[in-house]
């Protein structure tokens, strides 16, 4: 059997590199039989391809994409550096 | 002798822009002339760097109401389109920034920019180094040069007050959050000495998405990392007084 840490190196791998996704800051955690995704991202749909890419690289495992959507909000408080 | 007026700087890096956001980030742009003299794109506008992300990314920014500077990220050079997206963004008004500099009038002040991608290559102490295999020795040469090239637009600027605009980070504090093991391709040491050789009041990076917004070079130069991930907003805007 392939050790989890090679499953998981797989999966990112192919996050950064599906011309899908081409994520690079996806947390992946392989544990038994289940795979964790985290990180942020700008949309439900990207949040959705990644799931679909990692589910492509490990089909038996069972996913848990926890990956967030952060929405973009307006500007805040500016800095002064004086 | 020239007044010193503030300068308020608009800063966001890794917005990677892709179809199906088309037209969402230009709507957070609204209003940016109340907020800023000047808008500042840190790299990584696009997802794959293809020539249609770069021209959608081009209309995002289209005659904004704001001067905007601009550098492309690793991301915009992942399909070897780096120079047409460039050209896309320049035909749209952003000036982009390729190791070299710009002089922006903001209210009666020269504000000088200088920039580019930057690169990797790790912190001092825990960096590569010129040695062993060619691959290596390009890769140390590659962020070198590039710095190099930093010292001198710096230097050759005419202005009042200089910003450095990158998307690698010249230090590691503002990488906090990221894994430690990828440090050395997230930034480079050498940017930041190169800054601090000439000095600049400001350098702006983006690219760690995990990182965090504040640093300091060893030189006391303030480091933002403005990657959109980091600030959690459309930009942040800061002023130097
Ligand atoms: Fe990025
Ligand atoms: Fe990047």
């Amino acid at each position: 059997m392939e050790a989890p840490q090679y499953v998981a190196a797989r999966i990112q791998q192919a996050l950064a590199e599906d011309a899908r996704t081409h994520e690079l800051g996806i947390h992946v955690d392989v544990r038994g039989d289940q795979l964790f995704l985290r990180g942020q991202v700008s949309g439900t749909e990207q949040r959705e391809r990644l799931g679909q890419v990692a589910h492509e690289a490990a089909p038996d495992l069972r996913m848990h994409n926890e990956i967030k959507v952060v929405v973009v909000s307006e500007p805040g408080e500016d800095e002064h550096l004086d | 002798m020239s007044t010193l007026t503030n300068v308020r700087i608009a800063a966001v890096g890794d917005i990677h822009l892709g179809e199906d956001v088309r037209g969402e980030y230009r709507k957070r742009l609204e209003g940016i002339e109340e907020r800023a003299d000047v808008l500042m794109l840190a790299g990584d506008l696009t997802r794959h760097g293809t020539l249609e992300e770069g021209r959608l990314v081009a209309d995002e920014l289209r005659d904004l109401p704001v001067t905007t500077v601009a550098v492309l990220g690793n991301h915009d050079y992942h399909s070897d389109q780096q120079d047409a997206i460039a050209g896309e963004l320049r035909d749209a008004g952003v000036i982009v920034l390729n190791d070299d500099g710009v002089v922006i009038e903001c209210g009666g002040t020269k504000l000088g920019v200088v920039g580019g991608k930057g690169f990797g290559g790790g912190f001092a102490g825990k960096c590569a180094s010129e040695f062993g295999e060619r691959e290596i020795k390009d890769f140390v040469a590659h962020t070198r040069s590039i710095a190099e090239a930093w010292k001198v637009a710096l230097k050759e600027m005419q202005a009042d007050r200089r910003v450095v605009l990158s998307h690698y980070s010249p230090v590691k504090e503002t990488l906090h959050g990221e894994p430690l093991e990828i440090y050395p391709f997230l930034g480079s040491y050498l940017l930041a000495e190169a800054v601090d050789t000439v000095g600049a009041e400001l350098i702006l990076h983006g690219h760690a998405h995990k990182g965090s917004e504040k640093g300091l070079t060893p030189g006391g130069i303030r480091v933002r990392n403005v990657a959109l991930p980091v600030l959690g907003k459309a930009y942040a805007v800061y002023c130097l007084d």
